[in-house]
């Protein structure tokens, strides 16, 4: 005879063992598909385009968010099938210009004399976002490091720059250590960030280098990634000439014209042409000629380079 | 229920660790199976989505680089790792880039899982026959530019399998955890119930009568140890069997001063003894145990000891009264019997315990019951004790003094009757000797009175009558007439000698003698004239010679009175035995005078020794000899008895060829030391008999 207590615990005990059950099943929806089924897939052909190419002075998403609208302004524009293309350095970047992979190339003053020198012609340059179509180098360091007051006390450290085809990150800061009679053997070490703006602030940042040479307007780019406290900007070189847009040898001087004029009929005040120079970093495009580029000659040539 | 009562404790308390293990793992089992599938899905389609997620972050830059070579090793990475079945990438035209697959690809996957461009993952569960899969879509994209799209297939039937693996394991360490608890309930219960035995062992031994039991640990320390302790008179020094804490008046500075065992040990909860050496439930229980036994041993011992006091009292007072020869019982006021002593169970033929509970009417006879009830109920409504005498005819006249006393309890009601029935029948036959011996003393004295007064006009007589004849012709008639007369007169003023002796009013002369020459000059004297009568004598005295204090004449006078009935007792003649011995130890000399004669009959033996008594025939004896002897002894603080027959301890040398009967031995007793007043008195006594001569 089971007692009250019993029959209570008994009846809880199936009433889990119930409760339990529906948890055991499996009914969820599945789509059915026969994996067995299987084709060879062929690429299809692409169409003949027109390659637009961004020196890769930051990471190929950065470069593509930075100009993907002024190409698709550019393609809607002028009708052409342009397409950016992405080199991992400034050196393939003036390979593929020279081997013709690169049409349209937007590159800094130093490479485009370097591009010249390879037949490519400029016919565009760009206005700052500061307003004026020229642009300068910066020499950067820790806060908080004691050591380093004056260009001076460069001498002995450690230097990381962009790269050595890079203007604002290189040549430019280089020429200003000329001025101040410090060459690079003068350094302890210095090394390059394969044209990337952002990993010189990121080492100087850690402490691996002790100065930094980048073109103005990276820190606003890493910003977002920062505190800009923490780096001081210990120089800024002069303003030499900016970002230019070259067309390589032997492409069509007609397309060109037509690129550059829609290039030229981007105005800052129109909202929509606004967002495009904004993302791209740049308040405008304006002509250029080669002659603009002349003291970018000059410097080179100054610091042993050219 | 009655089947698990009987069970053992270790196999119930398996049962019981068994049956909750088992409730666990059921109730538990599917839950937690239920939800590990829950989770490990979940965790799954996280970890699906994290590394779709990745991937699509990762393929933003070989898609703008149209790396497909980078974008083959990153797919490739994803299968790698255990459960991604696939992976592939698309253009944003839906185009497959790169993939993991050989052999072709899946065309059904193509449009298998969609996802939006805004959304960042979208998860598809695909079922290819019995294998379930979850396809994980995310879009690759820049800003707000879509380049594609990564897809990642995760095998649900692996994650089916580890969560039947992660059940597996449950079930497994459910099982094994059953087994562990099973052995250590084992080892547990093992270790109880040896000590539960253990317990019950001793019970059953207190049972059999075994109280030295210990069921209690005997090793441990105990406070005098751990605290070095030299304090002899507490209680709890020296003592292994108890705890302190079971002790009451421990002399311990710690320990409070409270009244009762109960509230002293709740403040030994704190002690430093208590917490290290006090046990576990079982260890309590086997320690109490061992008090009470130890305390049920002292109070045995008390009973025993007690019980033995009151059967040595018990029997003490039971030798009491079977020893006494009183007849002593107790009625109860119903008068019905008690309790009685053996002398009297005896005299109404009763064993002891038969007595118990009967009355008067059921022992004795009708009459005798009837007056000893008649006697208690006045008692017993008088409240007065009886004393009295009674006669009852019992084997002849015997006499009793009856006492009976009430007995009252505490509050002075009568309980009951002791009755003490004492045996007086020698004393009444020593009181009526002790009359016989006044009214002898008094005949002799008037008997020795009436011989001193005659004894002069008998010598008057006795003087005249040999003057006369003198005076006539000698056998003349008158000579003959005054022989007859001097005849008869000497044998009146014998008589009149016999009188005198008899009453002791004859002169005594006592001095130093020697016992055996006394008896040699009877012997002597009478020896030939026995010879005549056929009549022999053995002397056999004690060569040592023992000298007493006495009257020469008149002990020899008692030898010849003792050899001459000797001999009249022997009328065909026959033999005496005179033995004489020195008792130095008890200061006596002794005679003894046997013969094998007819020997004395049992009634008249009592009455040899009265003045006059004769069974000879008239003429033949006065009938004062024995008593005359019997005076002397006593005069010289003998003592003198008969007995017949002769007993055959004293080795009579019976004559060989002739007829003899039982005999006669005559037994005089002489002490060897007299007092210092002896010689005074006997002065004092021959002055008095001179001035009664006077």
């Amino acid at each position: 005879m089971m007692t009250r207590a019993a029959k209570c615990l008994a009846t809880l005990f199936l009433a889990a063992v119930m409760l339990m059950l529906p948890g055991c099943g499996d009914s969820e929806p599945a789509l059915e598909v026969d994996l067995t089924r299987r084709e060879r897939l062929v690429a299809p052909e692409r169409q003949k385009t027109i390659t637009y190419a961004y020196l890769p002075q930051y990471s190929r998403t950065v470069s593509f968010q930075r100009h993907r609208a002024l190409l698709e302004y550019l393609r809607v524009t002028t009708g052409l099938p342009l397409h950016q293309v992405f080199p991992d350095t400034f050196d393939e970047h003036i390979k593929m210009v020279q081997r013709g992979e690169i049409d349209i190339s937007f590159s800094n003053p130093f490479v485009y004399i370097q591009l010249a020198e390879l037949g490519s012609t400029a016919f565009a340059k760009i206005v700052e976002p500061t307003g004026t179509p020229d642009f300068s180098g910066q020499i950067i360091c820790r806060s908080d490091n004691p050591t380093i007051r004056t260009i001076e006390d460069c001498r002995g450290k450690r230097l990381i720059a962009v790269d050595p085809g890079s203007a604002g990150g290189f040549l430019f800061p280089l020429g200003l250590f000329y001025d101040h009679g410090i060459r690079l053997d003068d350094f302890a070490e210095v090394e390059f960030a394969q044209g990337k703006q952002e990993k010189v602030v990121l080492a100087v940042l850690a402490g691996a280098y002790d100065i930094g040479t980048i073109r103005k307007g990276t820190l606003d780019v890493v910003a977002g990634i920062i505190d800009l406290s923490d780096i001081r900007v210990l120089a800024e070189t002069r303003n030499y000439p900016g970002w230019v847009y070259s067309a390589r040898q032997g492409f069509d001087p007609a397309d060109v014209g037509v690129i550059a004029e829609a290039m030229f009929s981007l105005d800052q005040a129109n909202p929509e042409h606004s967002g495009i120079l904004g993302a791209a970093g740049m308040s405008g495009i304006i002509p250029a000629h080669d002659a603009d580029y002349d003291p970018i000659r000059e410097l080179a040539v100054k610091v042993g380079i050219r | 229920m009655r089947l698990f009562s009987k069970l053992k404790f270790r196999t119930k308390l398996n049962l019981g660790i068994s049956a909750i293990l088992i409730s666990m793992a059921v109730l538990l089992l599917p839950l937690v199976s239920n939800m590990t599938a829950k989770i490990l899905l979940e965790e799954s389609r996280k970890r699906g989505s994290a590394l779709v997620e990745s991937l699509s972050a990762r393929a933003v830059d070989p898609l703008l680089a149209r790396d497909f070579l980078r974008l083959k090793n990153m797919v490739v990475e994803q299968v790698a790792v255990g459960d991604v079945l696939y992976a592939f990438v698309q253009d944003n035209h839906g185009f497959v880039l790169a993939h993991t697959f050989e052999g072709g690809f899946p065309v059904d996957l193509m449009r298998a899982n969609e996802v939006p461009d805004f959304a960042s993952v979208h998860i598809q569960l695909l079922a290819d026959g019995p294998t379930r899969i979850y396809d994980f879509a995310s879009a690759v994209t820049v800003g707000d530019e879509r380049l594609g799209t990564v897809r990642l297939g995760l095998s649900k039937t692996r994650i089916n399998a580890s969560v039947n693996r992660q059940i597996t394991i449950m079930a497994g360490l459910f099982a094994g955890a059953l087994m562990l608890a099973t052995i250590m309930g084992s080892l547990f219960a093992s270790r109880v119930a040896a000590r539960l035995g253990l317990l019950r062992e001793h019970a059953e031994a207190m049972l059999m009568g075994n109280l030295d039991t210990q069921s209690g640990p005997a090793d441990g320390s105990h406070c005098w140890e751990m605290r070095n302790c030299d304090l002899s008179s507490c209680p709890a020094f020296g003592e292994r069997r108890r705890r302190c804490w079971y002790i009451a008046g421990t002399m311990c500075p710690d320990c409070k001063d409270e009244k009762g065992l109960t509230a002293s040990r709740e403040s030994c909860h704190l002690c430093k003894v208590y917490q290290q050496a006090a046990g576990d439930e079982l260890q309590d229980l086997a320690e109490t145990f061992d008090v009470m036994a130890l305390s049920l041993k002292t109070h045995i011992d008390e009973l025993r000891g007690a019980d033995r006091n009151l059967r040595e009292q018990q029997r003490l007072m039971r030798t009491i009264l079977d020893v006494t020869p009183d007849r002593v019982s107790l009625v109860d006021t119903r008068l019905r019997y008690q309790g009685a002593n053996r002398t009297f169970a005896e005299s109404v033929g009763l064993k002891l315990h038969q007595i118990v509970g009967k009355t008067d009417f059921d022992i004795f006879d009708e009459q005798t019951a009837e007056a000893r009830h008649m006697a208690a109920r006045e008692i017993l409504q008088s409240g007065e004790r009886l004393d009295t005498q009674m006669v009852v005819e019992e084997a002849g006249e015997r006499w009793f003094h009856v006492v009976c006393i009430p007995v009252h309890d505490e509050d002075g009601r009568i309980t009951g009757l002791l009755r003490t029935d004492r045996d007086i029948t020698d004393i009444k036959g020593y009181e009526k000797q002790l009359i016989q011996a006044q009214k002898m003393e008094s005949l002799g004295l008037m008997a020795g009175g009436v011989a001193h007064e005659i004894n002069t006009p008998l010598g008057i007589i006795l003087g005249y009558a040999q003057l006369l004849q003198e005076d006539v012709a000698p056998g003349s008639q008158i000579h003959q007439d005054l022989g007859v007369i001097e005849k008869q007169a000497k044998v009146c003023k014998k008589i009149v000698a016999d009188l005198l002796g008899f009453s002791r009013q004859t002169h005594s002369s006592k001095r130093e003698m020697c016992f055996n020459n006394s008896v040699m000059e009877a012997v002597t004297l009478v020896r030939h004239t026995f010879e005549l009568d056929h009549v022999d004598i053995i002397a056999q005295l004690d060569d040592r010679f023992p000298i007493i204090y006495g009257d020469p004449e008149k002990l020899k006078q008692v030898w010849i009175n003792l050899l001459t009935n000797s001999r009249d007792a022997m009328p065909g003649g026959g033999v005496i035995v005179i033995r004489t011995r020195l008792d130095t130890p008890r200061g006596i000399v002794s005679l003894w005078v046997a013969d094998c004669g007819e020997g004395i009959g049992e009634d008249v033996i009592k009455k040899i020794f009265d003045p006059f008594y004769s069974t000879k025939p008239v003429g033949r004896g006065t009938g004062l000899g024995l008593s005359v002897s019997f005076g002397i002894i006593e005069d010289h603080d003998g003592d003198i008895h008969a007995q017949s027959p002769v007993p055959e301890a004293f080795v009579f040398p019976y004559p060989e060829g002739r007829q003899h009967g039982p005999g006669t031995l005559f037994e005089v007793n002489l002490p060897l030391d007299h007092g210092e007043d002896e010689p005074a008195r006997a002065e004092r006594r021959d002055a008095d008999h001179a001035g009664q001569d006077i």
